[in-house]
């Protein structure tokens, strides 16, 4: 089986659904002739034709609504944000418009929104945000978020095929890291909705999305290897809808829960999450649901300033640590 | 003379290695800062890298064709500029005393303001201020979520568990491994301190000897054993033998759909009869005797790690099958640890059952404060004399069952407990047909 | 006027200054050669760091465009509390004239702890509102309506003062570079809008960005006068501006300049231009170098010999050498200095009680 990084997976689902469904096309700055900025959509345009692939002005808000218009229409739009930093000049399309058509008027609007997210890249404020709590409570919108290169594959596909509007968070230092083997030939689809969980444990469990999934890994082994700590990691996958079954699963086996993600603390998801764990699975609980998040401060652009503010493997380990102890 | 590090350099966000793919300089090469020195290919773009300082190549560490991450050395320039410390960021400052975790989730550790009661006066009550429980303090006391619910199964008072996590407070770790060691005896009400009416139990010390293994008690050890001292001490026991005929019951058993243990009907036996005799279905309190409301039957169940009672609540409200039942659930919830409190709480009279493999008959100890607990021996097919309609005696094979009751003398008399025993052998030997 | 019918002329008459602007002495037009000369290698050495990895995050060159960021800048009232301009990434010859130190510059792109924003933007994202410059954020047309609210505070106090504002042809497709071009027109603010057209927007092309043939004619929309200028000519550039400047400093209100120029390296340092044909590369390189024009000028017109300009040559290497060496071994910042300045009060973010462990 040939090993494809995340970038590839990602690439190669939005090209198997472009050719499945000839309703699928792609808008967005830079997508067509130059292939993307960071090349997700190289060679589309020369294999789909430049009226599927369409390089569009700057104009975020334009986009997010042209492409709400067209799926209107019956057509399937990807649009792509260069950089999700710059979704927020689309925010009013995508959360008074395209999040509120079905409800309000009965219009289907299957369209998805995608773009690259996330820091560690040293990219500063502007280049390294994770938009999904400013939408999160946006009924309407769906919003995804793979960690692994054949989720990057199964997601796309699954939210071009989705009837409702889809925002689909792809996580840029992930994008050449991850490296899977994945399957050729075969249909490769993952269900919307769905967690999946990335290591089975028994002491406590970490729930997480995108790249901190991989920084958990890595501290759950670590925890292993030193502690003897026995870590049940659980990669959310779809943050919206989440999947309520799989967190509840996890907390009723172990008990003790540490939530990580990029996003800054306060607002960040990991509040809804500990909610919900707090409704449904008080009784399972053998300590405080505890958070691995950002500092609550805008990203700063030096290595030394981004390492401190965001989460690190090291701070996982110390607070799991510290949550397996009490 | 110092020596610089030149390393692969990182050409865009996501990139995270590349490949040396020219050196344009040789080992033993001068160098001026600036000037080309290898190009590299990557993903995005092939470029040329400068020389970081002027001077001559020293070492070559990456050949090409190789790929390497991003940041790995890849040659060595020596200069003879002075060295100048690398531009290490210092170690981090100083950690400030910041307040430990458990303090920050709920905000302070501020102690949970009473609740107004409601006042005699107009003038409401202020909420109390230092002095109440600290969040330390309130851990140890009720600990998680899930250790009370273990402690409620158990019956077990957290406070009297020694724990090992945050705080000092009870892990799970700590309350199961205590109450795998020790049984939880009764509710903290009705729990007898092991000091009873003849003092507290000491057991005598006696000499190991070479080759001997000592082990000392577990909890639940320790508890049985200074139990069956303070009955023993406590009631004045005397066991009545009755042998009863379980044929009948055995042919039912056979004929029936669903698993009917012997211990069902001699549940059911008991349960109906101890309404009549109340005084078997009693407690001692002083000077005086409780004749309990309830009938609830216990049933010891013998685990891995000690003895333990669940019971069945007003066992003379069930019928036969719902007997069955609520013995399989509790047995299936004991094996389990899944009792909850009330599942080993307010017992009015116990059953012990060794099964198949148990006595010809036994002479328990009871299960205080009750006043009677009924052993059954070994059921089987024994030679039994039986009469036969025309009058003449002859040896039949029949499935024989002995059953001893140890009762307390100081309220059960002699005549009571017969009474009692004679009447469950009738009602087990000639046990009514159909539903009952 | 009916857009179906025959092809319009030029939108706007281009300035044409025939001799060198009187306005400028012999001093004056060496400093703003040494400006140009100290954009370019400035530049230089920054991608030489970056290919030593020195530099951190993206580079963004300005080749080809140092005349008019250079000239444009030079023709505001310059020093401390007088005009006030934003430059966007390809703007370095702006913020070096309004008195940025290259120190500084370096500081920033290798994300130093003393740079001007302590570590936390990258390259020119920085300010110095006193000495009259404001550092842009990455969202294009954000700020136009932000220096429109700079430029309002100048009328509100009746002060003499003008912004002005950089926007490239990409970013006249966003919604913020409308909304705040009405703003600053329908109030009548004291703001010069220069637009780059520099032919490219990352990738994209003019023909799939508008649909207008010169942004000049956008201006029209917003009810201001707008210029189409040769934006490699260092001269015009610097007279459309001085013009355009004054007239906003006597109330007359927003004007726009559109420089016509050419982005001769990709977007960022990593973007090879394979979209770009090569030879159109090389005969702007060769034909329309505003450097080169402007020393063929000052040569030209016998006001500098060619000494003069080696001279301003050897001591820009010099200065850059000097600020490169002064800053390149600085520490980066201490982490925790990541958490103050969010508000004024509370005066810093909680650090998260795992860092404590």
């Amino acid at each position: 089986m040939p090993e494809v990084t995340f970038l590839e997976a990602l690439r190669q689902g939005m090209w198997e659904e472009m050719e499945r469904d000839e309703r699928v096309f792609i808008l967005g700055e830079d997508v067509g002739v130059y292939g993307g900025a960071f090349k997700v959509t190289d060679g589309f345009a020369k294999r789909f034709g430049e009226s599927r692939v369409i390089d569009t002005p700057i104009s975020e808000a334009a986009i997010v609504g042209a492409a709400a218009g067209a799926a209107h229409m019956g057509m399937r739009p990807v649009a792509e944000m260069q950089f999700i930093d710059f979704i927020s000049c689309a925010y009013d399309m995508l959360t008074n418009y395209v999040a509120t058509a079905r409800y309000r008027a009965g219009l289907a609007t299957p369209m998805v929104v995608r773009g690259p997210c996330g820091g560690y890249v040293r990219g500063g404020p502007f280049h390294s945000q994770n938009p999904e709590a400013a939408f999160l409570h946006t009924p309407g919108l769906k919003i995804v978020y793979p960690a692994t290169a054949r989720d990057a594959k199964g997601l796309i596909k699954s939210s071009i095929r989705d009837e409702d509007p889809v925002l689909y968070l792809e996580h840029k230092w992930l994008y050449r890291r991850i490296k899977e083997q994945l399957p050729e030939g075969e249909e490769i689809l993952t269900p919307i909705g769905e967690a999946r969980l990335a290591r089975e444990g028994k002491h406590l469990s970490i729930i997480t999305y995108g790249a901190t999934v991989w920084k958990s890994l890595e501290a759950a082994d670590q925890l292993d290897k030193e502690d003897g700590l026995s870590v049940e990691v659980l990669d959310l996958r779809t943050l919206v809808p989440m999947d309520d079954a799989a967190i509840v699963r996890t907390v009723q086996k172990t008990g003790k829960v540490l939530i990580v993600h990029e996003d800054t603390r306060t607002g960040g998801i990991a509040g809804e999450i500990a909610a919900r764990i707090n409704e449904r699975a008080f009784e399972w609980l053998d300590g405080p649901i505890m958070r691995v998040t950002a500092h609550d401060v805008p990203l700063p652009y030096a290595p030394t300033l981004e390492d401190f503010v965001l989460p690190q493997t090291e701070d996982i380990v110390k607070a799991a640590r510290w949550l397996a102890a009490y | 003379m110092a020596r610089v590090d030149v390393v692969m350099p990182q050409m865009g966000e996501s990139i995270a290695e590349g490949t040396l793919s020219k050196w344009l300089k040789k080992v033993g090469d001068a160098v001026k800062r600036d000037e080309p020195l290898f190009e590299i290919s990557t993903d995005k773009v092939d470029a040329e890298i400068p020389a970081p300082t002027a001077g001559v190549l020293a070492e070559i560490k990456v050949q090409e064709g190789q790929t390497v991450p991003v940041q790995t050395l890849v040659a060595v320039i020596e200069t003879d500029k002075s060295a100048t410390a690398p531009a290490a960021s210092s170690a981090a400052p100083p950690v400030a005393a910041a307040q430990r975790a458990p303090a920050a989730p709920g905000g302070a550790a501020a102690s949970p303001p009473a609740a107004a009661k409601p006042a005699p006066t107009p003038v409401p009550v202020a909420p109390k201020g230092d002095g109440a429980e600290t969040a330390e303090e309130r851990l140890r006391r009720k600990s998680t979520p899930l250790v009370r619910k273990i402690a409620a199964e158990h019956q077990v008072d957290i406070a009297g568990i020694p724990g090992s996590g945050f705080a000092g407070r009870v892990t799970k770790q700590d309350i199961l491994g205590y109450i795998e060691r020790g049984v939880p005896a009764t509710s903290p009400a009705s729990r007898l301190p092991s000091a009873g009416p003849t003092g507290p139990v000491a057991h005598p010390v006696a000499e190991p000897w070479p080759g001997d293994r000592v082990e000392p008690w577990s909890k639940i050890r320790k508890i049985t054993a200074d139990h069956m001292i303070m009955s023993r001490r406590t009631s004045a026991h005397v066991a009545s033998f009755f042998e009863v005929d379980f044929s009948r019951i055995a042919q039912r058993r056979a004929k029936a759909k669903e698993k009917l243990t012997f211990l069902a009907f001699i549940v059911k036996a008991c349960a109906e009869n101890l309404r009549k005799h109340p005084v078997v279905n009693a407690a001692v309190s002083g000077d005086g005797t409780i004749y309990r409301a309830d009938v609830n039957i216990g049933i010891a169940v013998a685990l891995d790690w000690g003895l333990i009672v669940p019971v069945i609540k007003h066992a003379d409200e069930l019928s036969l099958m719902g007997i069955a039942r609520a013995i399989s659930d509790l047995g299936e919830r004991a094996r389990t640890k899944k009792l909850l409190p009330d599942d080993i709480q307010k017992g009015t009279f116990t059953i012990t059952n060794p099964g198949g493999f148990g006595p010809y008959a036994g002479v328990p100890i009871i299960n205080q404060p009750q006043v009677a607990i009924l052993g059954v021996g070994a059921i089987e097919k024994r030679p039994k004399v039986v009469t036969l309609p025309d009058g003449s005696d002859t040896i039949a094979v029949r499935t024989m069952g002995m059953l001893t009751m140890s009762y307390d003398h100081r309220i059960v008399d002699g005549a009571d407990a017969d009474r009692f025993l004679a009447d469950v052998k009738k009602m087990l030997q000639e046990f009514p047909e159909g539903a009952v | 006027m009916d857009s179906r019918a025959a092809p319009a002329p030029p939108a706007v008459p281009t300035t044409r200054p025939t001799a060198l602007p009187a306005v400028l002495s012999r001093d004056q037009v060496l400093e703003i050669y040494y400006y140009l000369r100290l954009t370019r290698t400035l530049e230089e050495r920054l991608v030489a760091l970056y290919r030593q990895s020195k530099v951190i995050g993206g580079l963004f060159r300005s080749l080809g465009q140092e005349g008019e960021s250079v000239a444009s800048a030079y023709a505001l009232d310059r020093g401390r509390h007088k005009d006030i301009l934003s430059p966007l990434i390809r703007n370095l010859g702006s913020l070096l004239v309004m008195g940025a130190r290259p120190l500084e510059i370096l500081r920033q792109y290798m994300a130093k702890a003393e740079s001007p924003t302590r570590g936390r933007e990258l390259n020119v994202h920085f300010n110095d509102l006193e000495q009259g410059y404001l550092g842009q954020i990455s969202h294009l047309g954000d700020m136009i309506p932000v220096m429109a609210g700079i430029a309002l505070s100048f009328k509100l106090r009746r002060e003499a003062r003008v912004g002005l504002v950089y926007i490239g042809d990409g970013g006249t497709s966003t919604g913020t570079f409308h909304e705040g071009l009405n703003l600053a027109a329908v109030q009548r603010l004291p703001l010069v809008v220069v637009g780059e057209y520099n032919h490219w927007a990352y990738s994209t092309p003019p023909e799939k960005q508008f649909a207008v043939r010169d942004l000049a004619e956008k201006a029209k929309g917003y009810g201001i006068p707008a210029v189409t200028v040769d934006g490699n000519d260092v001269f015009a550039v610097y007279e459309a501006t001085k013009f355009a400047v004054d007239r906003a400093r006597r109330g007359k209100g927003v004007h726009f300049i559109e420089v016509k120029t050419y982005r001769r390296k990709g977007h960022a340092e990593h973007d090879d231009q394979h979209y770009v044909p090569k030879e159109e590369l090389e005969r702007w390189a060769r034909e329309n170098d505003p450097v080169d024009r402007y020393v063929q000028r000052l040569l030209g017109a016998d006001l500098v010999s060619e000494a003069d300009l080696k001279d301003i040559d050897d001591r820009v290497r010099v200065e850059v050498d000097q600020a490169t060496d002064a800053c390149v071994d600085e520490p980066l910042p201490e982490p925790e200095t990541a958490l103050p300045g969010v508000y004024v009060n509370p005066p810093a973010a909680d650090r998260l009680w795992f860092k404590a462990l």
